[in-house]
């Protein structure tokens, strides 16, 4: 018996050469997370009462069929290091630079001219509890893959007022015990609200001037809509097949934000007139650690007018269009951590 | 300024500077970071020679 507590989750800050090789200790991490949960291993069983000829309808024999992992979040309070983390699996065209800090500049890849198709990179996954001889739990998921983010802003004290959760997915592939010896835990260099040192959306700047004390929250999400990675060939473990990809369908960029009304708002101005502009919000923790998400051409799609903790407010639904110059979004991410997604 | 090469999708290599203006535009049509060429290198005798 363990209490959950005891589990240690340490993951591939750096990706792995290909889908099915592990990465090496050298480049992975070991952080905390918020969701108390291991990750579940999902192996499934067929049987066959569809088959007749057995002279009756009951099933008679079971077989392995596949390993259907479930997806899996990482759910943390929001650090410069886990963002660009984040950030660079889930969207893949990665420009690193610096020497310490080091800055991610990050784009969501194109099928086209993305030297893995429509793959991002890949991870693995470690979960352990007293690892050693006698471990409760010790294995290592390979070939993860962020699947989406979502990234929380809002008006509170501490942490919790920037909170970032990555839901990843995994082959079924994995190593037991998986012989890995988890490094120190990191200490993330984390945000708060009171970091927030650019926000402007579509012209109009939430954090100086008329409209300085309007901002309530903000939820920024991405999706990637993976395919599932079955095919001939795609590879077993345990006799049970598993998946050999995940490739992005249709990706979803979304934006809601929460702002109090007030008068003179331009929001409702900016929908109607079917505005468009650049969007910007930047934390700022220090000269080493910083985020900020460039949305390069946001129009409003909804205005919907509402009351937050007893304030009339207007949540605002964006609508992020693809630029054809500059795309559809930039994260730069400066953090003391080199080799992020390398 | 600093810089880091990248290549295009038709194969060009350049070495471009890290500001969000020059790396966005070129990242958003396929642009990838690639190392620095051999000869872009400093030679570790001239590094040494430094200290």
């Amino acid at each position: 018996m363990a209490n959950i507590s005891e589990l240690l989750n340490g993951w591939g800050f750096g990706k792995q050469t290909a889908i099915g090789t592990a990465n090496l200790v050298a480049t992975i991490w070991r952080h905390t997370n918020l969701n108390t949960k291991p990750w579940a291993k999902v192996p499934v069983n067929e049987d066959d009462r569809a088959e007749i000829g057995k002279g009756h309808e009951f099933p008679t024999q079971l077989f392995k069929s596949h390993y259907n992992m479930p997806a899996y979040e990482l759910s943390k309070y929001a650090s410069s290091e886990f963002l660009a983390w984040a950030m660079s699996f889930s969207m893949g065209n990665v420009v690193v630079s610096g020497s310490g800090p080091y800055t991610y500049t990050i784009v969501p890849a194109l099928g086209a001219t993305n030297p893995t198709g429509l793959e991002l990179p890949y991870f693995s996954f470690l979960q352990q509890i007293r690892p050693g001889g006698s471990a409760v739990l010790d294995e290592m998921l390979v070939g993860c893959a962020v699947k989406g983010w979502k990234l929380s802003i809002k008006n509170s004290p501490g942490r919790a007022s920037a909170m970032c959760s990555v839901e990843c997915v995994t082959t079924g592939q994995y190593t037991s015990p998986s012989a890995i010896t988890l490094p120190a835990i990191s200490t993330p260099h984390e945000f708060n609200a009171g970091m927030i040192s650019a926000l402007t959306f579509n012209g109009i700047n939430y954090l100086s001037g008329g409209s300085a004390k309007q901002f309530v929250s903000m939820e920024a999400s991405w999706e990637n809509n993976f395919r599932p990675g079955f095919f001939p060939g795609s590879g077993a473990q345990d006799g049970y097949q598993i998946q050999g990809r995940f490739e992005w369908g249709d990706r979803a960029f979304a934006v809601q934000f929460v702002v109090r009304v007030q008068a003179g708002s331009t929001e409702y101005a900016n929908l109607i007139n079917l505005t468009t502009g650049t969007a910007t919000f930047t934390m700022t923790r220090d000269a080493n650690n910083s985020f900020t998400m460039l949305i390069q051409k946001m129009g409003f799609n909804v205005a919907e007018l509402g009351n937050t903790d007893g304030i009339v407010t207007l949540q605002i639904t964006g609508v992020q269009l693809y630029d054809p110059t500059n795309g559809m979004v930039t994260m730069t991410i400066t953090t003391p951590l080199q080799g992020i997604c390398q | 300024m600093e810089t880091v090469f990248m290549r295009s999708p038709d194969g060009e290599l350049k070495e471009v500077e890290v500001t969000t203006e020059a790396l966005t535009p070129r990242m958003a049509s396929g642009w990838h970071q690639v190392p620095a060429p051999a000869a872009a290198q400093k030679p570790v005798v001239v590094a040494e020679e430094e200290k």
